[in-house]
């Protein structure tokens, strides 16, 4: 039975006089892959930054476990479980080692155990031989790689990804499906905006389209064991 | 009255023997300016970092008024804090009026708005993803803060050189509401300006040398932030 980490309702935001966002439910579900289809400007990166805790609502309830909260008062427990990336990561100005390491510095963890584990999410990411190399130089490729790794890192229950694949060549777009694949085999509930259907609806169990403002249901989704979907992603 | 040369190589003179007065001289300037960036730079870069960060009514106006500040003469700072300090002002009961702390409070009245105007340029610039990436991954609202001064510290930077030269070069404030007291409030500026009204012309221009010498390396440190900071952008 899917867990609901995060239910959202009656969630509105408009810019002016133009309403972009009027959702009735949107429920993040635990280990589920969510992909949000829709056109350029039909609000998909709002929405997930609304769900990400970055944008403030007009108008939205979460409920939280048994709780039902303000937008507001819930974006700590967002905070908390969520991981947003931005289309084009933010690498900061350092190394590959150390920006993998931001958030577990932030969780304060001893410094002895701390570079252990960024280097075996290293090795996981296939990037430890970028480790001591500026982050700012990688390759668009390279850098949503850094950034799935960033976030994996936490350990966060959820993880939103705006566009992941864009301007990507064809390689890099696989090494990337089989990411998020492994963070989804993880038990990873990931919400992934994207134009990419072809490559990422085998990954998703839901495949919604935001037309209107609204979320509309795209039946069926490519419904497939985990075995096979590894497999689809030969690297 | 001296030549331009005689007082040039004693002047020179004067800073190679290691002069006491003239040393003392030096540290007392560098000294204060120090202690006025050093209190300053926090507050400044805090209010900077509000101006860019949150909308609030007013901020706009708050943006203006500080950038309208840079433009105050030190000598009207000096004369309002000499009204303030002095024994008929509301704070003279402090007795601070001629002693350094009444020069650190100067400078930092000065280097406040350098500060929070530069520093508000280089933060309003930084990249919006910054502050949700460090966000997102769990950081609290002062470590967000800090990372994204971190990641424009070039610019910043460039606002603490711009306001320490600023405040090492000023005569106005410093002679106000300092005194010219020797070994006590007497500083750079302010001892050039004495000894060119005595006709003694050496240790002004020994003084003026310690001057254009830290311009000179505040001036490369500057132009070389803003190299990096082209290369970041």
């Amino acid at each position: 039975m899917k867990t609901p980490l995060f239910h959202f309702r009656h969630v509105t935001k408009r810019f002016g006089d133009r309403v972009l966002l009027n959702i009735d439910e949107f429920v993040v579900n635990a280990g589920v892959c969510m992909l949000i289809t829709g056109d350029n400007g039909a609000g998909k990166t709002t929405l997930l930054k609304i769900v990400s805790g970055l944008v403030k609502p007009d108008s939205a309830k979460v409920q939280v476990k048994d709780a039902v909260l303000s937008w507001s008062k819930a974006r700590v427990k967002i905070q908390r479980n969520l991981v947003y990336l931005h289309q084009d990561p933010y690498m900061l100005d350092t190394t590959v080692e150390r920006n993998i390491a931001y958030g577990l510095r932030l969780h304060k963890e001893p410094r002895a155990h701390l570079y252990d584990t960024v280097a075996d999410a290293l090795r996981w990411a296939r990037l430890d031989h970028l480790a001591h190399r500026n982050a700012r130089s990688l390759s668009g490729g390279e850098k949503q790689r850094v950034a799935l790794t960033r976030a994996r890192i936490v350990n966060p229950s959820v993880l939103a990804l705006d566009e992941p694949t864009t301007n990507m060549d064809q390689q890099s777009r696989i090494s990337t499906y089989q990411l998020i694949d492994a963070l989804r085999n993880e038990g990873m509930a990931i919400l992934v905006a994207s134009h990419d259907q072809t490559g990422l609806t085998p990954i998703a169990d839901h495949h919604t389209q935001l037309v209107g403002g609204k979320l509309v249901n795209v039946e069926p989704a490519f419904k497939r064991s985990r075995a096979t979907k590894v497999t689809r992603f030969p690297g | 009255m001296e030549s331009l040369t005689d007082a040039s190589l004693k002047a020179l003179s004067l800073l190679v023997s290691g002069d006491a007065e003239l040393w003392a001289i030096i540290s007392i300037s560098f000294g204060v300016s120090f202690q006025a960036i050093l209190y300053t730079t926090p507050p400044a870069l805090l209010t900077a970092y509000a101006l860019a960060h949150f909308e609030f009514p007013g901020r706009r106006t708050l943006v203006s008024l500080f950038h309208t500040l840079l433009a105050v003469p030190a000598v009207v700072v000096g004369l309002t804090l000499y009204l303030l300090l002095s024994r008929s002002g509301p704070f003279g009961d402090l007795k601070l009026l001629f002693t350094q702390t009444a020069m650190v409070l100067g400078q930092m009245v000065l280097s406040f708005p350098i500060l929070v105007a530069m520093g508000h340029s280089a933060l309003q610039s930084a990249d919006q993803r910054v502050w949700e990436t460090a966000y997102t991954l769990g950081a609290p609202p002062l470590r967000a803060m800090f990372t994204v001064m971190h990641e424009v510290r070039y610019g910043l930077f460039a606002a603490v050189i711009a306001a320490f030269g600023r405040i090492i070069a000023e005569v106005g404030c410093s002679m106000m509401v300092g005194g010219n007291i020797l070994n006590y409030t007497r500083n750079i500026t302010t001892a050039i300006a004495l000894e060119t009204s005595k006709g003694q012309f050496a240790q002004g221009i020994a003084l003026g040398i310690v001057l254009l010498v830290l311009a000179l390396v505040l001036n490369y440190s500057l132009s070389t932030l803003r190299h990096r900071l082209a290369m970041q952008a």
